[in-house]
């Protein structure tokens, strides 16, 4: 007979406390599987909506990446077009996209609102971005975008206009003059983050490019890749092509670009990880009562297993077995708990409230993450082992003879 | 009914076998104390006695004269503080403790007063247990188990657990187990204490019926004039001390 079999005889014939005791085993793979399912989907959730707006890899003039501004486009990108069409020979590439980012001010007449401006090639722009999605009254920018303008519905609110209305829009050119198009709002954005839906102006490149009078020149070209495509092999290739071609070009990764995921990714791992810690330590705790009780109780057992010539190596790997035995017990129970909640949690549409600064909060999702399964059960065994190594301990060097006048 | 072991097993440590072989296990000069609050108390002292192959020994003597603790120190569950405990000839006190709970498992049998069975595991397991520590294979431990449990009276309880048999039961089953390893010596303390008079004298009829068939040495601590009425040499103890040795 093992000592998993002995273990488990042990546990079943003292049911109440193993019940307990694999009860907060399971809670505790739950929380660790839950969690991670959550943790999983939001990181995913977050890298999605950042590639989806800022592409998976963005080419620059390399100055750009140095050096700040002074005019507008100072260091942007020349001969846009030919760099595109470079760009998107490599088998990587999916689409690029370009944008000019500018800004001004939005005049209906009789009021002005300074603007974050963006200029854009709607069709591409709309298929690889949430753009098309956030316009919550009128249409999303088609063709060039004509003389066209998508407002962040509070900027558009401040301006008192409403799709079909017209406004002004005044810029500075490169060379420093101030410049002015007229432009009919097209649609309205809510793009989720109130500072940004007050200053929000999107047109087309080529409007953009008539305002801001600097054609064949944009800010950047917004890379998305195809999938499977390899993002840093990509950005090599198109580094190495772009600066063939005469271009001084940096390409830069999105987690370079998106600061807000990684302290995000941080934040989480921070706070689930404390939690986490809180978790094992309840379970330590738990356990290394549970199994000191074990001990004591069986203490007359142990001294006639030991009479019997049982080694003290095996009473204490007896005792490590059914603390290894409840987590694994635990864990099966857990897992099932967890997969019945998260159907309950998915199910539930219970809406997530709103992150700082942002508009709208997001419905729960809990994914299925078998990383964190693995990485509860591979948690909850080594808590139960710990747990349970020094109640075992003591349990294998007890003195035989007052082991067995134990009372 | 099975013979007795053989000298020499796997834990390193060969027993003797014949008259002018030195004694399966013996207590040198042994002394024993035991600390109670600021004071030393003597369980056992300056003992010697020596237990030879085939022997049934009775050690008699009132409540505190060291019958148990000289048991236990001859049974290697405890070390002397004094003198020394010799198996086969060899100073046990030298052994580490796997050597010693390896002499025990090979070479010893243990029978308790409170019968002292694992209670998950049935009667069968029980007396395998020992059989599992020595590395015996399933077959051989099923059939072995089975014999032993036939020989004392519990066919068709292989699968009863501990706590649906009754004293005397569990009694035979303590027995079975202690002679699954075909031991050398068996040590039993108080082994008829708790059964009733019928009970108790059909458990020494069959630790006896070992001893002459098996060539086992039985050793008991007890109170029980019936088991002293059987033994063949009786160890009397007093304060610790042994106060005479006759063979009858």
């Amino acid at each position: 007979m093992s000592v998993f079999a002995l273990a488990w005889r042990n546990l079943r014939r003292q049911r109440r406390r193993t019940l307990l005791m694999g009860a907060v085993v399971a809670f505790g793979f739950a929380a660790f599987a839950l969690a991670g399912g959550f943790i999983a989907q939001t990181f995913d959730a977050l890298k999605e909506g950042t590639i989806r707006t800022v592409g998976q890899l963005q080419v620059v003039n390399r100055l750009a990446v140095t050096r700040t501004e002074e005019k507008t486009l100072e260091f942007g990108l020349r001969d846009a077009a030919r760099a595109r069409a470079i760009a998107a020979r490599d088998p990587g590439v999916d689409a690029v996209i370009p944008r000019i980012d500018f800004v001004g001010l939005a005049t209906n007449g009789a009021r002005s609102v300074p603007f974050l401006g963006v200029g854009v090639d709607p069709g591409p722009e709309a298929k690889a971005t949430f753009a098309g999605e956030l316009v919550v009254a009128g249409t999303y920018l088609s063709g060039d975008g004509g003389d066209g303008v998508v407002l962040g519905t509070g900027m558009a609110s401040a301006l008192g206009v409403k799709p079909g209305d017209s406004v002004t829009l005044l810029a500075t050119t490169p060379d420093a003059t101030l410049n002015a198009v007229d432009a009919v709002v097209r649609g309205l954005a809510d793009v989720r983050i109130k500072e940004l839906n007050d200053r929000y102006v999107a047109i087309g490149v080529v409007l953009a490019s008539r305002l801001l009078q600097s054609s064949e020149t944009v800010s950047k070209l917004v890379v998305f890749l195809k999938p499977g495509a390899d993002e840093r092999r990509t950005a090599e290739r198109l580094e190495r092509a772009l600066g063939a071609a005469g271009y001084s070009v940096a390409v830069r990764h999105w987690k370079e670009l998106a600061v807000f995921y990684g302290q995000v990714r941080l934040l989480y791992i921070g706070i689930f990880g404390f939690v986490g810690i809180v978790l094992v330590v309840i379970v330590i705790l738990s356990a290394a009562i549970v199994m000191t009780m074990a001990v004591t109780e069986r203490t007359r057992e142990i001294g006639t297993l030991r009479a019997l010539g049982t080694r003290p190596s095996r009473v204490l790997w007896m005792f490590l077995a059914e603390g290894v035995a409840i987590a694994v017990a635990g864990c099966a129970a857990g897992a099932i708990f967890a997969l019945v909640v998260r159907v309950a949690l998915n199910a539930s549409g219970i809406i997530l409230p709103p992150p700082p600064g942002a508009t709208h909060g997001m419905p729960i999702n809990v994914r299925f993450y078998p990383l964190a399964y693995a990485a509860g059960l591979v948690a909850m065994i080594l808590t139960m082992s710990l747990a349970s190594f020094f109640p075992a301990k003591r349990a294998s060097r007890v003195s035989i003879v007052e082991a067995l006048t134990h009372v | 009914m099975p013979s007795g072991g053989a000298g020499g097993k796997e834990a390193g440590v060969r027993l003797p076998a014949g008259s002018a072989a030195p004694p399966l296990v013996a207590a040198v000069d042994a002394s024993r104390f035991y600390r109670l609050g600021t004071s030393v108390v003597p369980a056992v002292q300056g003992v010697s006695l020596s237990i030879r192959r085939g022997e049934f020994v009775a050690l008699q003597g009132p409540s505190g004269s060291g019958k148990t603790t000289l048991l236990n120190l001859l049974g290697l569950l405890d070390r002397p503080d004094q003198g020394q405990v010799e198996v086969g000839g060899v100073d046990a006190g030298n052994l580490s403790e796997n050597g010693r709970s390896d002499l025990r498992r090979d070479h010893f049998g243990f029978v308790f007063q409170t019968f002292n069975l694992i209670a998950v595991l049935s009667a069968e397991e029980n007396v395998a247990y020992p059989m599992i520590l020595s590395g015996v294979p399933a077959p051989e431990r099923r059939e072995r188990s089975r014999e032993l449990l036939d020989a004392v009276g519990l066919s068709g309880k292989y699968g009863v657990r501990p706590d649906l048999l009754s004293g005397g039961q569990r009694q035979r089953v303590a027995i079975a187990r202690a002679l699954s390893n075909r031991p050398d010596v068996v040590f039993a303390d108080e082994p008829t204490a708790n059964l009733d008079s019928h009970t108790a004298e059909g458990i020494l009829d069959l630790m006896r019926e070992v001893c002459e068939s098996g060539g086992v040495a039985f050793l008991f601590a007890t109170h029980d004039p019936r088991v002293v009425s059987r033994a063949r040499r009786v160890v009397s103890l007093h304060d610790g001390r042994v106060e005479s040795d006759e063979a009858r």
